[in-house]
């Protein structure tokens, strides 16, 4: 796809290094390494419990590794705070959804601009370019929704909708932070084969159109290897595998972690 | 039903007939009624602003506390202290006012930033417990007067506004504690609905209903509670500095400044409705009407009032207040503003206008 050039001759957008994160006992993270370049979309598999959703967290800075690195376009992201994250280009979605309920689809985006906006306590207050703010994040964000099919349902509340639904909200809103990075956490769960596939095309699409670099967690094969220009693999908190789709997919450790998993 | 466009000639014409409706009735009061009634409506109006302030980090923020009856102390204090001690002229006290009570709320509001839930309830809790006990205590006598409190808080003369005319006498200052009173309250209607419709009122929904995805938005969490919790602080201590004026004193036990003020305060919230602008408004007008209503019936009322409580020998308006404000809870779950929004909702429908630059869509 766009990723032509040597692996070596561009510099990596996201650089994780022996990273490790344990919960009590459980070690969830077990020194993970691995590298995306920018423009990819880097295919992350792995069974249950790898420890896929944990390394999310970490470059969210939800969780903090005990030792371990993770570089963002040569900054070291576990010095910086959570709420920055966005504010560095970095945007995501959440596996078992983490939405806003009570608001609707247009305000659950225009959230997800938060990081695009500049209209503080004192000048919401004072109302010095509020409403000016409101009809520019409005738009941006009634497009977005329009753009993922979810236009007409852009005044209903987020709470009751499909779990599909709300995984494009999920999509729509990341995009609304004009991420340069967006790691997405099994995007295709509870779709139907079509929507699978259209899913797929979404990807490839905003990836072109927002210039994105995508992580992208899923348990459909078929559209990770589809889609991605390379492939982690992990199981136990440990990478077993990276390469290009075809690779990592005849890779024995790979197959071997997979035995018995529905993939 | 009727559907009007949001923002089309209808809507503003709508809208236009709402505010003057109610700018009718709020020139109605103080020129038609009773000085009786004048007083309540201004007591409801201290009970708004207080209410709107709690609204603000609890129905919009998620963020709960009891301890606002100590704003609303710190707010009446701060007025008597100035007035009384230091002569300050009573209209500058609420900058003041609003000022410490601010960095308190954002003192208070720092180790609630670590807590959560039951537990940042009981912490505010504390500091609603706390306050009274501390205004009280010898050593701070010199500034507080202890257990009798500071009366005689009041404006030497009724200031005069030119639009109200000149105001006299006994009737004279509860027409313009009144104004005074509404004056406060659009403002600080103003101040709540500038922070709650923003990208940082968005940020505080945000916060209530899901307090990870918020941060991951870009949601500086630390920041935007503290700020909300002192910008609470200072509207509920002008609630307290209003009341000090309007009732001439203050003291340790007095109205609204024990815990009591705080039960009183989330509850018409929660009656008006929680992360509503007008919930307050509402629940506030409704609770002082009850309260007064209620508060007639002795226990040798007759008729159906006479029949239910006329076992008890005392006065069944604690208990039928709160009896009805049950009832009320329980008829409208999103509050009163809730219930009129729905009821309305079946006469005219506004739609909203369609975001977006680009295709035009439907809202259903
Ligand atoms: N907050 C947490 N507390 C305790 N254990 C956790 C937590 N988050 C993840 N884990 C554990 O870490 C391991 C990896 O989980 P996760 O990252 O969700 O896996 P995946 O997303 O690959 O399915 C699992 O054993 C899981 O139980
Ligand atoms: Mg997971």
């Amino acid at each position: 796809m766009s990723e032509t050039a040597s692996p070596s001759s561009r510099e990596n957008l996201l650089d994780v290094s022996g990273v490790t994160v344990t919960f009590g006992g459980i070690v969830a993270l077990d020194g993970l390494s691995f590298a995306i370049k920018p423009g990819q979309i880097c295919g992350l598999i792995g069974p249950n419990g790898a420890g896929k959703t944990t390394m999310f967290n970490v470059v969210s800075r939800i969780y903090q590794p005990s030792s371990g690195s993770v570089v963002f376009d040569g900054k070291d992201l576990l010095s910086v705070p959570a709420h920055e994250i966005a504010h560095l280009g970095i945007a995501r979605t959440f596996q078992n959804l983490a939405l806003f309920p009570t608001m609707s689809l247009l305000e659950n985006v225009m959230v997800g601009a938060h990081s695009q906006g500049k209209i503080g306590f004192v000048r919401s207050i004072l109302r010095i370019g509020a409403a000016r703010e409101n009809r520019e994040l409005r738009d941006w964000s009634g497009d977005l929704l329009t753009q993922l099919g979810l236009g007409p349902l852009m005044f209903r509340p987020a709470m009751g909708l499909p779990f599909g639904t709300l995984k494009r909200l999920e999509i729509a809103r990341a995009l609304a932070a004009r991420p340069r990075f967006l790691l997405m956490d099994e995007p295709a769960a509870g779709l139907t084969h079509a929507e699978v596939d259209e899913l797929g095309d979404t990807v490839v699409s905003i990836r072109e159109q927002f210039d994105l670099t995508v992580l992208l967690v899923e348990h459909h094969m078929s559209m990770v290897m589809k889609i991605s220009d390379h492939v982690v693999a992990m199981e136990f908190g440990r990478k077993i595998s990276e390469g290009t789709p075809s690779f990592v997919q005849n890779d024995p450790k790979v197959v071997q972690a997979y035995l018995g998993v529905d993939a | 039903m009727v559907k009007v466009n949001q923002g089309s000639p209808q809507h503003w014409a709508l809208r236009t007939l709402g505010v003057a409706l109610i700018a009718l009735v709020v020139v109605w009061v103080p020129t038609q009624m009773s000085t009786s009634r004048i007083g309540q409506f201004s007591d409801a109006f201290v009970l708004i602003i207080a209410a709107m302030s709690l609204n603000l980090v609890l129905g919009f923020t998620g963020q709960i506390s009891i301890g606002h009856s100590a704003f609303f102390g710190i707010g009446g204090y701060t007025a008597a202290i100035l007035i009384k001690d230091h002569g300050w002229s009573p209209g500058y006290t609420f900058y003041a006012a609003a000022v410490i009570a601010f960095v308190v709320g954002c003192l208070i509001a720092l180790p609630a930033l670590r807590i959560k839930g039951i537990y940042l309830a009981l912490v505010t809790l504390a500091v609603a417990v706390l306050f009274p006990t501390l205004v009280k205590w010898k050593k701070l006598a010199w500034l507080t007067d202890g257990a009798k409190g500071i009366d005689s808080v009041r404006y030497d003369e009724i200031p005069v506004w030119p639009i109200l005319g000149e105001l006299k006498g006994r009737d004279g200052r509860a027409v313009f504690a009144y104004w005074l009173a509404f004056v406060l309250l659009v403002i600080t209607y103003l101040v709540c609905r500038g922070l709650v419709k923003s990208r940082f009122g968005r940020s505080l929904v945000a916060i209530r209903d899901n307090e990870t995805a918020a941060a991951v938005m870009g949601v500086n969490l630390t920041v935007t509670k503290v700020l909300v919790f002192g910008a609470s602080a200072a509207l509920c201590a002008l609630a307290g500095v209003l009341s000090t004026l309007r009732t001439g004193v203050i003291t340790p036990e007095g109205q609204y400044v024990t815990l009591l003020g705080s039960i009183v305060f989330l509850l018409i919230m929660v009656v008006g409705g929680a992360g509503t602008l007008w919930g307050p408004i509402v629940g506030g007008l409704v609770y002082v009407w009850l309260d007064n209503t209620t508060r007639g019936f002795g226990s040798e009322s007759d008729g159906v009032i006479g029949f239910l409580f006329g076992w008890s020998d005392q006065s069944p308006a604690t208990l039928i207040l709160g009896l009805a404000l049950v009832i009320i809870m329980f008829a409208a779950p999103y509050g009163l503003v809730g219930l009129i929004k729905r009821l309305w909702a079946k006469v005219v429908i506004v739609v909203p206008k369609p975001a977006g630059t680009s295709l035009p869509t439907t809202g259903h």
